[in-house]
């Protein structure tokens, strides 16, 4: 094995499952446009919740993407978690072939705020309604927050070192992380992302007790962070799984290298305690710049946590002056997120994914339904902008206090 | 006394309770195929056993889910309904 400094980690497929589409072509195509598809939750069961709006992933045939055994047993926050997979190794032209000799040099990651609350909940209810002999033995794994790791792992035969990152928000940043990690171990290819399918009565139940959950009812008002209408965050399912390869196994076998996972920092500041995430995300940012040995002002984007709370959105610019100077305020900072809304740790993966886009097609997509800043931020609002990106950097932080980011850069070799 | 389990109701079992698509005239012909070959597991066959149970309103034998053939599993319960 070579010097595990000199193992570089690089994105070569993307598999994206989101509110404004199923695959990069759709999702790219709405995100650079501006589109917002957040709208009135219609989930059976959740019609009467005092939850008005959200992201739901409308545009996925679960029949047509994953197999009926894979129905049965598992929640639709798998079923999200395989079809993307599967959208990413497509892309990543990563087939059987190339690992049936060596399925110990593949592994799969995934983070998870919630598990299979669906599945859990029709479960649960047997449980209570029948009796415990009703109780399906696919519970058992189904709701489970390892299960999309598990079945992806099954199901693809990756026998390399997989695992579960169970958090907030963060966790999908942490989850590359912690691929990236296991490739200067040794691995040289990872199945790693994050999907969520938070939207079941039991689990919006569960969320309605975040304070930080927009209570507006109107789909174009309920998510407007970085705004003096700030009130709060939109919930979404979905997410996006990516394959992460050393980089020198990657061009062995002629993958298309798309972008460099450069560098990553992590800290923890504690639930709601949205001033501390200040210095937190700062840190985190001076943490992630470190290891990618990349100065403030070769970061070319932002794509921002906006949780939408404005203690929390002030503290996010506040991090970024704190971080990168004079250069906080300069650099292009966008969300495309407030159009399909926050998957948990689904969202930073749908950012990365994004960032990666932005980069090879050098525009910045825009924040849908923010318009009025009213932080010192130059973000990028109702088009996109275009310009030349060699570095992006991903925040997010987690109702439960996690702080990441993340730095990627496109490939060296890749033509301006 | 209730009727003796066929492969058509196990088949269906299977598809119900794990999303299973099996022939059962498939299954009748090789009764000796591991239902690993079907692509059942161990939590799959175990609904399977409680499904049963549920439906006969009586226990089957302990060991009624470690059965590996559809064969086997068959006789198990059949000898167990029927007492012969």
């Amino acid at each position: 094995m070579s010097n595990p400094a000199h193992r570089r980690s690089v994105i070569t497929g993307i598999g994206v499952v989101a509110p404004n589409g199923t695959g990069t072509g759709a999702f790219w195509k709405q995100t650079q446009e501006g589109v917002s598809v957040l709208d009135r939750v219609t989930r059976e069961g959740c019609e009467n919740l005092p939850l008005r709006v959200a992201g739901e992933v409308r545009d996925f045939d679960p029949v047509a993407s994953v197999e009926e055994r894979y129905l049965v047993q598992t929640d639709r926050f798998t079923h999200y978690a395989m079809a993307a997979a599967d959208l990413a190794l497509d892309d990543a032209r990563l087939g059987r072939a190339d690992y049936e000799d060596t399925p110990f040099k593949v592994g799969v990651v995934t983070a998870a705020g919630s598990g299979g609350g669906e599945f859990g909940q029709r479960e649960l209810e047997r449980l209570w309604g029948q009796g415990p002999r009703f109780v399906g033995p696919y519970q058992s794994i189904a709701w489970f927050y390892a299960a999309s790791t598990g079945q992806i792992s099954i199901r693809g035969g990756f026998k390399g070192p997989c695992a579960v990152v169970a958090s907030d928000e963060a966790g999908g940043l942490d989850a590359l992380m912690h691929a990236a990690r296991s490739v200067r171990g040794g691995t040289d290819a990872l199945v790693v992302g994050a999907a969520e399918a938070p939207l079941a009565p039991y689990s919006v139940v569960c969320q309605l007790g975040y304070e930080d959950l927009s209570a507006c009812d109107e789909p174009t008002r309920a998510y407007r962070p970085f705004t003096a209408d700030a009130c709060g965050f939109v919930p979404a399912e979905g997410g996006a799984m990516l394959v992460v390869e050393e980089e020198t196994a990657a061009r062995g076998r002629g993958a298309r290298v798309r972008a460099e996972i450069a560098g990553h920092c992590a800290t923890f500041t504690g639930a709601g305690r949205w001033e501390q995430s200040r210095q937190g995300l700062a840190r985190a940012v001076e943490g992630a710049l470190r290891e990618a040995g990349c100065a403030p002002e070769e970061i070319d984007v932002v794509f921002a946590d906006a949780l939408g709370v404005p203690a929390a959105d002030r503290a996010e610019a506040g991090a970024l002056a704190d971080a990168l100077g004079a250069h906080g305020r300069r650099v292009p900072v966008t969300a495309p997120k407030t159009g399909i809304g926050r998957a948990y740790c689904g969202a930073p993966v749908l950012d990365v994914s994004a960032a990666v886009l932005a980069m090879e097609h050098g525009l910045i997509p825009p924040t849908p339904n923010v318009f009025e800043v009213c932080h010192d931020l130059d973000l990028v609002t109702v088009r996109a902008r275009p310009a030349q990106l060699r570095t992006a950097l991903v925040l997010s932080r987690g109702l439960m206090g996690s702080n990441s980011a993340l730095v990627l850069r496109r490939p060296t070799d890749t033509p301006d | 006394m209730p009727d003796r389990l066929t492969y058509e109701e196990l088949a269906a079992l299977m598809k119900s309770g794990a999303g299973l698509t099996v022939d059962a005239s498939e299954m009748e012909s090789s009764p000796g195929s591991a239902f690993e070959e079907y692509g059942l597991d161990s939590l799959g066959l175990l609904g399977i056993v409680a499904a049963l149970e549920n439906r006969y309103g009586r226990p089957l034998p302990a060991d009624a889910d470690r059965c590996k053939t559809p064969g086997e599993f068959l006789d198990l319960v059949n000898t167990t309904l029927t007492g012969v």
